[in-house]
């Protein structure tokens, strides 16, 4: 799926359509460039789960976990946590198991979303056995437009 | 009174001892080790490195911070920062400080890291309900009570403007939307090619604005973000998102002394637009909730122009009527005094921690 946005308020919008179908359990990989809307993008995913928090950057921390609320649709109401995590600072996947990041890849009460992750692609589905990797690439037009592009892999358990 | 603080909150080892007699808060011992050279060649700070460096470091600081002093017979409570901060780097202090307290059998407190940013202006201030002693700093506010104080607590991963009702009582009234101050100058400092950190690079470059002999073509303008909002909050990424087109479209083809004056007026011209929000913000901040004091705190805090700039704000609006403090540098950046500071408050109010129970929180809130 491929969409253009033209200012910062459809780029929450359609974040907060693209977690609507989430079910938990899921990684979502967020590539693109510094100012590139990916934060953004969080904070519809973080509106369509109820989080009563403000999102902002995990750079510093690397992680942040959000508690979600009872959402309205059946299918959200299984996911308890959105787990944001930024990959910005050179981390890699030891990093990632070092702040405990990893633990929640997969668990059916959470669903992660990794700002620049893209390095998790392969891993995810060999070391995590997770089936349900989505990529979201944000790439910038101009100044305001963005194009995100949605790519859902279908993968399969090799091991 | 001893109280021994510790602070590993993200990449800096730090141990502290202050004592407490009579009416006088006095830091004996302040030691930092910073790891700021080794995460330095990463563009940031890596997790397990600093880990792994705080661990090493530890000990050495503690020794150090506590020279000449027996750790059982000489100190009474321990302070440790609990969170908000790297996880793999909290555990560090935080087991240490455990650890101590149960050995030592010491009282133990746990300090929010934003809590003790907020504090460190008054180490060396006098508060009037304490009845600590004027050092040295002189102080601008001809009001005595210093609360409620309106604080701006600025770092790398931090920034919020914060309602301090009384010390103990606190209430985030903005903060940022996206990136915090602190990461928009490391940002920033990135795509212009500057270095980490991106705050002290920025800034030394700003220092060299106007250039003489030289006359710029255009000078940049970048936006105020959220200046006119209505409420606290801070957005700093679509200023990064300006500067990475400006510097994109005005960089090309460029090199040698015209690259570097470039650098030099983005350097102000973001320094400008980051500070300007900053103070309008905090300044409304103070004039909506009456504060009588607004207090600056954290490791951006030791920037120049934001000193400068807040504190002439606070004169011009406000008169005399409001007071303005600022910590001394050493306690902008991450520093254990901070810790031993907000710790003895919690001391006083009898807020202890079980540390068997106490673990260190990357998320905690104020």
């Amino acid at each position: 799926m491929r969409i253009i946005t033209k200012n910062a308020e459809q780029t929450i919008k359609f974040g907060e359509k693209f977690a609507k179908k989430l079910v938990g359990g899921e990684v979502v990989l967020l590539v693109g460039d510094l100012g590139s809307g990916k934060t953004t993008f969080m904070k519809g995913v973080a509106r369509a789960l109820g989080v009563k928090q403000i999102v902002n950057s995990p750079t510093f921390v690397i992680m942040k976990i959000y508690k979600t609320t009872p959402a309205t649709t059946y299918k959200l109401q299984a996911i308890k946590n959105l787990v944001h995590i930024d990959a910005y600072r050179s981390i890699d996947l030891p990093k990632l198991e070092n702040i405990g990041a990893t633990e929640y890849f997969g668990r059916k009460d959470s669903v992660c979303f990794v700002e620049w992750g893209k390095f998790l692609e392969e891993i995810l589905n060999f070391e995590f056995r997770i089936l349900k990797v989505c990529k979201v690439c944000f790439r910038n037009i101009d100044e305001n437009t963005r194009e995100i592009v949605v790519k859902r892999k279908k993968l399969y358990n090799k091991i | 009174m001893k109280i021994l603080g510790i602070e590993t909150s993200c990449d800096e080892t730090a141990a502290a001892v202050a004592e407490i007699r009579n009416t006088k808060f006095e830091i004996l011992n302040n030691v930092i080790a910073s790891q700021e050279k080794i995460h330095a060649k990463f563009g940031g700070i890596v997790p397990e490195v600093a880990a792994r460096k705080h661990i090493e470091m530890m000990l050495l600081v503690l020794e150090k911070a506590t020279v000449g002093l027996n750790l059982k017979k000489d100190i009474d409570a321990i302070a440790v920062t609990a969170g908000p901060g790297l996880v793999t780097s909290l555990t560090v202090g935080v087991e240490t400080a455990k650890t101590l307290a149960i050995a030592l059998n010491k009282p133990l407190v746990a300090v929010n890291h934003i809590e003790a940013h907020a504090l460190a202006g008054l180490i060396t201030t006098p508060i009037p309900n304490f009845k600590f002693q004027i050092s040295n700093q002189c102080q601008s506010s001809k009001s005595k009570a210093l609360f409620p104080a309106v604080c701006l607590v600025v770092s790398g991963g931090h920034t919020q403007i914060i309602l301090v009702e009384k010390i103990g009582k606190y209430k985030v009234v903005g903060e940022t939307l996206d990136d915090a101050a602190g990461e928009a100058f490391d940002k920033a400092a990135k795509i212009m090619g500057l270095g980490y950190p991106g705050g002290p690079a920025i800034a030394a470059r700003a220092t060299q604005f106007p250039i003489s002999n030289f006359q710029f073509p255009i000078m940049v303008k970048f936006p105020r973000p959220m200046m006119n909002s209505g409420d606290f909050n801070f957005s700093f990424a679509g200023l990064k998102t300006a500067i990475l087109y400006k510097w994109k479209e005005l960089s090309k083809d460029k090199k040698g002394k015209e690259l570097d004056a470039l650098k030099i007026m983005f350097a102000k011209e973001f320094q400008d637009a980051v500070v300007d929000v900053m103070v309008g913000k905090t300044i409304a901040a103070a004039e909506k909730f009456h504060a009588k004091t607004v207090m600056l705190g954290g490791g951006v805090a030791a920037n120049k122009a934001l000193r400068e700039t807040l504190a002439n704000n606070v004169e011009k609006y406000f008169g005399g009527k409001v007071g303005f403090i600022v910590p001394d540098l050493k306690y902008c950046t991450d520093n254990a005094a901070m810790v031993a500071f907000a710790g003895y408050f919690k001391f006083l109010a009898g807020k202890f921690v079980d540390p068997f129970k106490l673990r260190a929180d990357p998320n905690l809130e104020l």
